[in-house]
């Protein structure tokens, strides 16, 4: 399946809809819209991960590398994700204490 | 075992192949369903593992996936490459990782995926993950602390 990046303003905060599968193969488009988004200045991100069909290590070191990429402009980078079968690898890796990652954007938007 | 050999060419492109091909073999398996998410992600990074490490040396041969069911009703799956091999770090205590530390996610996750994972450096390197067809009494967190069990 292919990954989907689509962008858009939500009040100071940029919501980054990611749909598909980010494994090796796919995971250098999510990076290359990660920093093209700092490097149009937003260093405050919510990466909605709710149509994401697959995640692997490959796509979990993206995620961190764009939490390093915003907090050296002291930004910002939230996740919305409900899927156990991801949810599941990021306990694994310790990353549930490093992102804020909320149920709903809703929930993303109002405290992130 | 009854066994099926994949041979994949060393291009990133095909670790999707190697999740849908092994997924669908543990399915006729009977493997249930949220164990079959486990398998594909140790597939994804095993398989992701080697294909890199013949990237990174220069080698134009395909690595080898084997995988069936052993004799004790458990799903195997063996990656095998010709790269330089590594060394898989100690397993480490859950939330112990360097979170800055992009390396060495893949071999953390199939450590707390796999019932089983043994990594062998030969004249390359062979990564073999163990699966029960169904899942385990066990949380993600009891399973990534049970790294008693695996070999290393």
């Amino acid at each position: 399946m292919e990954l989907t990046l689509n962008h858009r303003r939500e009040g100071d905060k940029t919501v980054l809809e990611v749909g598909g599968e980010v494994d090796v193969y796919t995971a250098p488009k999510l990076r290359e819209k990660l920093v093209e988004l700092v490097g149009e200045g937003l260093y405050d991100v919510v990466v909605d991960m709710t149509k994401v069909e697959f995640l692997d290590s490959t796509g979990l070191g993206v995620l961190v590398g764009g939490l390093k990429r915003v907090r050296s402009h002291d930004g910002s980078l939230a996740l919305v994700c409900n899927q156990e079968r991801i949810l599941k690898i990021f306990r694994i890796t310790g990353l549930t204490k490093v992102f804020p990652i909320y149920d709903t954007l809703d929930e993303a938007l109002q405290d992130a | 075992m009854s066994a099926v050999e994949l041979c994949l060419p060393a291009d990133v492109q095909y670790v999707g192949l190697a999740r849908l091909v092994v997924c669908a073999a543990a399915r006729i398996a009977g493997m249930d369903s949220d164990r079959v998410e486990d398998l594909r992600i140790a597939v994804s990074e095993a398989t992701t593992n080697a294909i890199m490490a013949h990237r990174r040396s220069g080698r134009p041969e395909p690595v080898m996936l084997r995988f069936g069911t052993d004799d004790q009703k458990r799903f195997q799956v063996t990656v095998v490459d010709s790269g330089p091999g590594f060394q898989p770090a100690a397993p480490e205590a859950l939330n112990g990782r360097d979170w800055r530390d992009e390396s060495g996610l893949g071999v953390t996750i199939i450590r707390g995926l796999a019932d089983e994972v043994r990594f062998e450096r030969g004249e390359g390197m062979q990564v073999s993950m163990r699966f029960a067809l169904e899942l385990q009494d066990l949380g993600a967190e009891d399973a990534a602390d049970d790294l008693g069990s695996q070999s290393v």
